[in-house]
């Protein structure tokens, strides 16, 4: 079985390309499961139809306040079938401004694990799609020894979405030293500066000392499958995009490379490594 | 040469900062303890509790025990009906403490019971001790500090009187009876006690604080924040503030003295001194202990700040000792500039660790090698390999049960201190094996 995680700045499309590939996935026959790490709990709302599905934290409360406790939960509860086939989770969390986020992923994760979800459902691959930036010990725990495994990062060619993927990265160094975890690639997912992006997202992959991909455009029509809560791949099966997507699904399931990457440590050698290529991109 | 510990602590001495503001807040009478706290924690509410000598049939404390929900959710909403639980309770306050785990995932207590005042008749009291922000005698200061600025109202000084600071801060297992005397001496002295920080503590005390003219610190360990708020604040006079508490012949007088003079009470004062130091060296003249023995042999003082600073100078003159190490559980630069004084007055320059824990301690009794210890119980492990003869437990925890408190401040403190010697003395000439190795 494979577990992958995602991690990138927030907002960067993250759980965008999250649930294109598990839709992918699932479209060529694997059996997939969503795991939403991100108190927002709207990893898996494309692939539910545009809902937004009950979260296990929130089940979890739920069963305590009638007296309950984790054991009273089943993985009917907490497990969602969309009609195509995809089993989605969301951890959930708390309200914004109040409680302990992190604390809510590994609490989540760990009911998850309890109930044997992934046994019960012979899942072939797990994706989690973790919130923005590795924040706490909480938020890493995806990363941790018995969960996942490949680690991706979702950056743009936006200087603070490398950063934020550079410092993710040294969370995963720091991790994937105790177990079987490591970076397994760079995705880039465009904020429309192609030219840019093309040039420094695959030069800052081989710094980490990972590989590039795939570049995901900036495109109406992935926003369009968003606003109608569906996955490229169905609502759009013959586009440029679904076959992008088809195509990055296939690679992530073939790829088994899994690197500790090597982040750039100081902040001017990763300016200096952007301006380069800025450069290069302007005199073009 | 002063050391301190530099690495993480092995083996603390003291508790956490709740720890300290539990047996602050169970100092006040007529009120209940909520601890927002998972229940672990709250094993120290129940240390403390004991510490104050609190009533059963008196004394509810409260728990939100949280559990892994509140972690995730926070536990505002939990620790809100709790509030509400306690209104059954016949109580006039309710001090909430928090522990690290709310604190870290930010409950705000502060505002819940804000909140919650409105709706109960006793007075809330917040008090943020989350253990993380230091140790058992900063949980103290932060109850203190709490304590004060939610109760003590402006009053008209009373003449004469005083209030005292931290005598809980104190490692003689039997402190209230420090306590004891304190105020016994002040009432001879015709002074007046407006409120004790804390001990059986009326919540009227607290409000009437301010009124008092001077106030006495009975603690080197802690107090000093409280002392330096009171003086700012309502202009109340620190005493004896430059002083080690009254332990030991000279300590005693000089401590004394001071209260006299400050009271126009001197001609009192010097009675209590006269017949005092009669009592102790008639005693000791009838029953003399073996004190002389030790004459100029190195010895380790082991303890907290109140009772090891003034313990200097008790080994060096009453016991005529050569305090070879200095090592107190607590690290404050009041105390340190004490001890300082007191070590150059003295003409000593023993090994000095502030801060010590189990570990720094047994290192210390390792390069200074004494053969008398003032301890505890723990310093009789640490010391163990170590060809120690003598060990005096006299601070917290020690073997022997107390049935009933026995002083170290005053006079009384004195054969108290001399009795527990005399006790080691003849345990070991008693002990076969250990005959030998107590002659030298
Ligand atoms: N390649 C893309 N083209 C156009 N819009 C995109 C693309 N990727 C993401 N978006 C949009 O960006 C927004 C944020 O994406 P999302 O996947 O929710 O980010 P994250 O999960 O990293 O916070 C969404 O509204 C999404 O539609
Ligand atoms: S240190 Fe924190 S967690 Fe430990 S007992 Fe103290 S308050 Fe509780
Ligand atoms: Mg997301």
């Amino acid at each position: 079985m494979k577990q992958i995680a995602i991690y990138g700045k927030g907002g960067i499309g993250k759980s965008t390309i999250a649930s294109n590939i598990s839709a992918a996935l699932n479209e060529q026959g694997v059996n997939v499961m969503q795991v939403g790490c991100d108190p927002k709990r709207d990893s898996t709302r494309i692939l539910a139809g545009g809902h937004l599905i009950p979260a296990v934290l929130e089940i979890y409360r739920d069963k305590l306040r009638h007296g309950q406790d984790a054991h009273a939960i089943s993985l009917e509860d907490i497990v969602f079938k969309t009609p195509s086939g995809i089993y989605c989770v969301e951890a959930g969390g708390p309200e914004p401004g109040i409680g302990c986020a992190g604390r809510g992923v590994l609490t989540a994760l760990q009911i998850l694990k309890d109930l044997k979800a992934f046994e019960t459902y012979a899942i072939d691959v797990a994706i989690y799609d973790v919130l923005g930036d590795v924040v706490c010990g909480g938020f890493a725990m995806p990363i941790r020894e018995g969960f996942a495994s490949e680690i991706y990062l979702v950056c743009s060619g936006g200087f603070m979405s490398i950063y934020a993927a550079n410092n993710i990265a040294r969370a995963v160094q720091r991790l994937a030293r105790r177990g079987d975890t490591g970076l397994s690639g760079i995705i880039c997912n465009s904020n429309g500066d192609d030219a840019l992006e093309r040039a420094v997202v695959p030069v800052f992959a081989q710094r980490l000392g990972t590989s590039f991909v795939e570049f995901v455009p900036r495109s109406s029509v992935i926003q369009a499958c968003e606003l109608e809560g569906r996955a490229v791949v169905e609502h759009a099966p013959q586009s440029d995009e679904a076959a992008i997507f088809r195509d990055l699904a296939r690679k992530v399931m073939e790829n088994d490379v899994k690197v500790i990457p090597t982040p750039v440590e100081e902040l001017p050698e990763l300016e200096e490594l952007y301006r380069k290529n800025l450069v290069k991109v302007e005199a073009v | 040469m002063r050391t301190m510990p530099t690495d993480a602590c092995l083996d603390p001495y003291v508790r956490c900062a709740l720890s300290g503001a539990a047996q602050t807040a169970l100092g006040v009478s007529d009120s209940a303890v909520l601890a927002h706290a998972p229940q672990g924690c709250n094993y120290l509410v129940d240390g403390a509790f004991s510490w104050q000598d609190c009533d059963y049939a008196q004394t509810t404390t409260l728990c939100t025990k949280l559990c892994e929900d509140e972690i995730v959710h926070g536990g505002e909403e939990l620790l809100a009906r709790t509030i509400l639980e306690a209104k059954e309770l016949d109580i006039s306050a309710l001090f909430v403490l928090s522990a690290c785990g709310p604190e870290i995932v930010g409950d705000d207590i502060v505002a819940v019971c804000e909140d919650m005042q409105p709706k109960v008749d006793f007075k809330i009291i917040p008090i943020e001790c989350a253990g993380f922000r230091g140790s058992q005698y900063d949980g103290i200061d932060l109850a203190l500090d709490a304590m004060l600025r939610t109760l003590a109202e402006t009053r008209p000084t009373i003449p004469n009187s005083v209030c005292l600071v931290a005598p809980h801060a104190n490692a003689n297992p039997t402190w209230m009876a420090d306590l004891a005397w304190v105020k016994d001496v002040l009432s001879r002295l015709g002074v007046q006690v407006v409120a004790t920080l804390t001990h059986a503590t009326p919540l009227s005390d607290l409000a009437d604080v301010a009124a008092a003219e001077g106030v006495l610190q009975l603690s080197h360990d802690a107090g000093y924040r409280a002392v330096a708020y009171l003086a700012d604040t309502f202009g109340v006079e620190p005493l004896c503030a430059e002083l080690p508490l009254p332990i030991g012949m000279t300590n005693a007088r000089r401590w004394l003295t001071s209260l006299g003079e400050r009271f126009d009470a001197e001609p009192i004062a010097e009675n209590m001194i006269a017949d005092g130091e009669r009592m102790v060296t008639e005693t000791c003249r009838r029953r003399w202990p073996m004190a002389r023995f030790f004459y100029r042999t190195p010895a380790a003082i082991v303890a907290d700040a109140t009772i090891g600073i003034p313990l200097v100078r008790f080994a060096t003159e009453e016991m005529e000792l050569t305090p070879a190490l200095v090592a107190l559980r607590s690290a404050n630069l009041d105390a340190e500039r004490l001890l300082e004084r007191e070590l150059n007055e003295l003409g000593l320059a023993p090994q000095v660790v502030c801060g010590t824990d189990v570990y720094t301690t047994r290192r210390s009794l390792e390069a200074v090698r004494p053969r008398v210890v003032f301890g505890s119980t723990i310093e009789r492990h640490a010391s163990e390999g170590l060809d120690v003869p003598y060990i005096f437990e006299v601070v917290r925890p020690v073997r022997q049960f107390r049935l009933l408190n026995r002083e170290y401040f005053g006079y009384r403190g004195i054969l108290n201190l001399l009795e527990c010697i005399q006790n080691e003395w003849s345990d070991r000439w008693r002990s076969t094996q250990r005959r030998y190795a107590a002659r030298w």
